[in-house]
């Protein structure tokens, strides 16, 4: 599988995703370690200048945004550490990802009554 | 000559892990997922296993994105639980058939496979979760563990066809180690489920059931599809599944189905196991 995906909706973590997302999922591979996640804790916007990311990169982390995250080529496996820093449920972000409201993701994507 | 006795496919969602920590098993959301696997437990008990080779992927854990092996070996004495983000789980070390493991890393290269060989490294829930599942909570795991890492989160990730390819090499290098070892080994991953994109949330009830009696009884079929085939039909990261080809590649053509069982959703994906016998 190469750069074109027809699959709609789905995107993969190809080479362009992995090359333009490489330092956001660098700095929350980094969160692994729970001296940096104590540096994140305690100062998140000194702890991302650490990591050479973008405007847009940083403006995402800071808000939470998932989707747009996940747009800019982070993948969820890394970006998931920014949850065990600031707890967010998993579905939380599925939902997110989805464009769709918590509890209506719960209820048409996955089923739960 | 060791010998294979079963093999088992199962999910290795890192929310059972959380589950088991917080005590949450017993609860209505988790009762029927783990009440599911007592009949594995139990053939588990029964098989009485020296080695399980758990086929699994890391989740952005152990490798980073800096070097991606498409297969792995691990041939260390022993595994630590990985920290992958809230700390280091209270589970027991896995210690690492490591003869067995060189022997296979010998049979892979001369069979024209390429891995990576591991000497020290730690395993992430894709091998915590299945052990857990099959062994439950012991102060020591009953059995030595041998680790295969596939990649599945960068693309290009291997083929479906690569991975029977191995399963069929893990076959002759366990028949074949000057040993009396008892293996059971496990395919992990999935069942269907999407983690990313506008589609996230996707699961796929009738696949996943058809996959379960597939993978023992119409195998064929799911080692020919492609990558493609296995996102769309199973969600991005249901690719996953492509690691149980692996396990039963392994086993006879024609084996016996002992144990089935489907859940969903737990978390977001589509959870559930086989046991395989040879027939």
């Amino acid at each position: 599988m190469t750069e074109s995906n027809d699959i709609p909706d789905t995107p993969l973590f190809d080479r362009a995703g992995s090359i333009r997302g490489y330092r956001l999922n660098k700095m929350a591979m980094a969160l692994g370690d729970p001296a940096n996640r104590a540096a994140f804790k305690q100062d998140e916007a000194a702890f991302l200048d650490r990591f050479d990311l973008s405007d847009a990169e940083k403006a995402a982390v800071r808000a939470r945004d998932w989707h747009e995250m996940v747009r800019l080529g982070g993948n969820l496996f890394f970006i998931l550490k920014i949850s065990a820093v600031d707890p967010v449920p998993i579905t939380q972000i599925g939902a997110a990802q989805a464009g769709m409201a918590h509890d209506d993701f719960l209820k048409h994507r996955l089923g739960k009554t | 000559m060791a010998q294979i006795i079963g093999g088992v496919g199962t999910s290795h969602v890192p929310s059972i892990g959380v589950a088991l920590d917080k005590g949450l098993d017993g609860t209505p959301d988790w009762k029927p997922f783990f009440d599911g696997y007592e009949a594995g437990k139990a053939w588990m008990r029964a098989a009485r296993p020296d080695v399980a080779v758990v086929i699994f992927n890391d989740h952005g854990n152990s490798f980073f994105l800096d070097r991606v092996p498409t297969f792995a070996v691990g041939v260390a004495d022993r595994y630590r639980p990985v920290d992958e983000g809230w700390g280091r789980r209270a589970i027991p070390d896995f210690e690492g058939a490591a003869e067995l493991s060189w022997h296979f890393v010998d049979k892979l290269v001369e069979s024209h496979f390429d891995p990576l060989v591991c000497r020290e490294i730690d395993v992430d829930h894709g091998l915590q979760v299945p052990m857990e599942l099959f062994f439950g909570r012991p102060e020591a795991w009953p059995v030595k563990v041998l680790p295969i890492w596939v990649n599945t989160i960068q693309y290009p990730i291997p083929t479906p066809q690569r991975c029977w390819e191995m399963g069929k090499v893990l076959r002759a290098a366990i028949e074949s180690f000057p040993g009396d070892e008892r293996v059971v080994i496990m395919g992990t991953g999935g069942l269907s489920h999407q983690l990313q994109g506008r589609r996230a949330g996707f699961i796929n009830r009738e696949a996943d059931l058809a996959w379960l009696d597939g993978i023992a009884n119409d195998p064929g079929r799911y080692r020919d599809m492609s990558r493609e085939d296995y996102v769309e039909t199973f969600g991005s990261e249901g690719a996953e599944l492509i690691m149980w080809l692996v396990m039963r590649a392994a086993m006879n053509p024609e084996v016996k189905l002992v144990h089935k069982h489907y859940h969903a959703p737990a978390s977001m994906t589509g959870a559930g196991m086989v046991v395989l016998e040879n027939a």
